[in-house]
């Protein structure tokens, strides 16, 4: 009796958890088929979009103008799901799908790139190939490397682009009008001016781009060291870069005895003064920072006239998403002009396009070309004229290594 | 059974409201930089999106509270026959016993989280309201029966005789002998685990799946970008209910805490 009882009640709980999933699991059955179907098929549905949640702004962006337009035009309810790291996303696809869950996972969506896209590729756990059905794909230049490898990872059909960055440095008009405009220059304003440079220790992202610069710097240039993994050239290059930097450290911020462990830890000494500069990987987070009123309004950004290190981001459909179709109208929606076009105000987000604006509508292109530039962000145009390519992930991982060994320590 | 003395705990709110109000004042403030004493300006705006519906706090809030709710009353049920067999009788394996229950505080919840995640997942457990509040169970149930089981050891389970051999039904040895004199202990214990619930993070990360929003990791996402605006907004929102609740039951807190009494005899 009771055993027929649990087993009763066992069945009622699986009935609930299959009518729960309005399955459009098979991701397979979606790929090229007719836009409108699958639009149909969303309709009514759920996305569950992972993504950092700690700007204000973006995350009205996404749930209000995203999830609003998802909300009248298709009957879809986005889920935002904020995130302290995309790396929590992605443990969690991860432990789902090493648990078997294989059509009932809860991330649908998730904004990422880099070290996380190759640990979602590496371990299958990115659905791929379907880019192409989405009519948006159109507006997307695949034919720019920049687009088509994520961190000197190929694509695939395995992410759709969102926004484009590139490396910029910050600092205050007031207290330092002129700084430094290159490489070398900013090496010697450092030695210079002792105590007021930092730079996040890696594993930290931006703290990691920055020391690729100085290896850049070091090795006169990108060009040799894009391509695959080489220990030969990272074994010459290398320790002029470690001699540099433990060289520079007496010049550092505590006499480089200890470097900031985040991102925000270099921001908040920035913001009181602490240190001269500050940089990031997506300049409109400047703009954010002093409409936010935690950066003065005097604080300027801007690119190395040696060129700064790009990147695209990107959003991505786990392979386990149980609302592939409703995923899918939102990715479309992400890429289409409007949209990029409402990221790309000053007051929203700032965000430069993940699409190419030259193959938008005549009025989407004037839109664009009319909108106010944040007086803290450097217009992505200037910053685009000098960019250096992102170097591969085994790269980045032997550099990040390296640092912790040799200058971390 | 005398209550806190007034100046004792009128030094325990004043420690308890100074840390708030940097806090409230971040949350009001616009460009509050080293080395301004005073915000250079004032915005509510930090607080106009922590009350938005985009923010999700109030919403989070009611979640967190009843997720919490839910933690404290399994944890009762489960912890008062606990407590009350570790407190009032000496068996074999006690202390066996003693150190599984206190297991969850001496291991790292990081070393367990993800091997209960992949328990829950078959179960459907996880990113459900219901899966976080039994996952919570892990962390409070060892404050919850250290209590109790000092509870019950100052307890004379004489008096319960007394009364049945006087006439009482159970029920009213319950009511009238037993409760009135574990309930300060109780009130202890449930504050504990509504306390310990409330501060969860990673457990409700994990087995939520970032679905089952509560108020810490609301928090977390500010605070990990810097936003001290709209980070002190939420704290503020994330640590009132917690001093209210303590200031209501504090009325009935007596100076001798059973909290300190551990396991008991």
């Amino acid at each position: 009796m009771k055993i027929r009882a649990a087993a009763a009640a066992t069945c009622v709980v699986l009935a609930l958890a299959g009518a729960a999933r309005a399955d459009t699991a098979d991701g397979d059955a979606l790929i090229g088929r007719d836009w409108d179907a699958i639009v149909e098929t969303a309709r009514g549905g759920e996305v569950n979009f992972f993504l950092w949640g700690g700007s204000d702004t973006i995350n009205r962006y996404v749930s209000d103008y995203l999830g609003g337009v998802l909300a009248e035009e298709y009957d879809i309810t986005l889920n935002r799901v904020g995130l302290t790291d995309t790396v929590e996303a992605v443990n969690i696809v991860n432990g789902e799908v090493e648990a078997g869950v294989t059509d009932a996972g809860s991330v649908d969506l998730v904004w990422i790139n880099g070290e996380n896209f190759r640990t979602m590729r590496q371990g299958d756990l990115a659905w791929c190939g379907y880019t192409a059905t989405l009519p948006n794909d159109a507006l997307v230049d695949w034919s720019n490397p920049a687009v088509a490898n994520d961190f000197g990872v190929p694509v695939d059909g395995c992410e759709v682009p969102w926004n484009r960055a590139q490396f910029a440095f910050a600092h205050d008009s007031a207290t330092l009008p002129e700084p430094p405009r290159d490489m070398g220059a900013l090496l010697d304003w450092i030695r210079a001016n002792p105590g007021q440079f930092t730079y996040p220790a890696p594993p930290d992202f931006n703290g990691s781009v920055f020391v690729r610069h100085v290896f850049y710097h070091v090795a006169g240039g990108a060009d040799r060291l894009l391509g695959p993994f080489d220990q030969a050239l990272y074994d010459e290059i290398a320790p002029q870069v470690w001699t540099l930097l433990n060289d520079l450290e007496p010049s550092l911020w505590r006499e480089g005895r200890t470097y900031p462990t985040a991102i925000t830890q270099l921001d908040q000494m920035f913001a009181n003064g602490e240190v001269a500069f500050t940089f990031n990987y997506d300049p409109a987070q400047f703009g954010l920072a002093v409409d936010a009123g935690i950066y003065p309004d005097s604080v300027r950004s801007y690119g190395l006239t040696d060129g700064t290190i790009g990147n695209t981001n990107y959003t991505l459909i786990p392979v386990n998403s149980p609302n592939k179709a409703a995923a899918l109208v939102l990715q479309n929606l992400i890429l289409s002009a409007e949209a990029q076009l409402e990221k790309a105000r000053p007051e929203v987000w700032g965000a430069t396009p993940g699409i190419e604006i030259s193959r938008a509508a005549p009025g989407i292109r004037e839109a664009f070309a009319d909108l106010p530039s944040h007086p803290s962000v450097v217009p992505y145009d200037e910053l685009a004229a000098a960019a250096l390519p992102e170097l591969q992930a085994e790269w980045i991982a032997a550099i990040e290594a390296g640092w912790i060994e040799n200058v971390g320590r | 059974m005398s209550r806190l003395p007034g100046p004792f705990l009128a030094l325990l709110l004043v420690a308890l409201l100074l840390p708030l109000v940097p806090l409230a004042t971040w949350s009001v403030a616009h460009g509050w930089r080293f080395p301004d004493l005073l915000p250079r300006d004032w915005s509510l705006d930090a607080w106009a999106y922590a009350l938005s519906p985009t923010a999700g706090v109030l919403r989070g809030l009611g979640l967190t509270a009843a997720i919490a709710g839910a933690a404290t009353a399994g944890s009762l049920v489960i912890g008062l026959p606990a407590g009350r067999a570790l407190g009032l009788y000496r068996f074999r394996g006690r202390a066996a016993v003693e150190i599984l229950v206190l297991a969850p505080v001496l291991t790292p919840g990081i070393a367990a989280v993800f091997g209960l995640h992949a328990l829950f997942l078959p179960l459907g457990l996880t990113n459900t309201v219901a899966g976080v509040a039994l996952a919570h169970l892990i962390p409070v149930l060892p404050y919850t029966i250290l209590v109790l089981s000092g509870v019950f050891a100052g307890y004379d389970t004489r008096a319960e005789y007394q009364a049945r051999s006087l006439g009482a039904s159970p029920f009213q040895v319950l009511r009238h002998v037993t409760w009135p004199a574990i309930r300060p202990g109780v009130i202890v214990a449930a504050l504990f685990a509504f306390l310990v619930s409330w501060s969860q993070y990673l457990l409700t990360l994990v087995i939520g799946g970032g679905r089952v929003q509560t108020l810490p990791l609301q928090l977390f996402a500010f605070a990990g970008a810097g936003r001290a605006d709209v980070t002190g907004a939420i704290a503020v929102v994330y640590v009132l209910p917690g001093i209210l609740v303590l200031v209501l039951t504090s009325r009935r807190l007596t100076g001798r805490s059973a909290a300190l009494a551990g396991f008991g005899r």
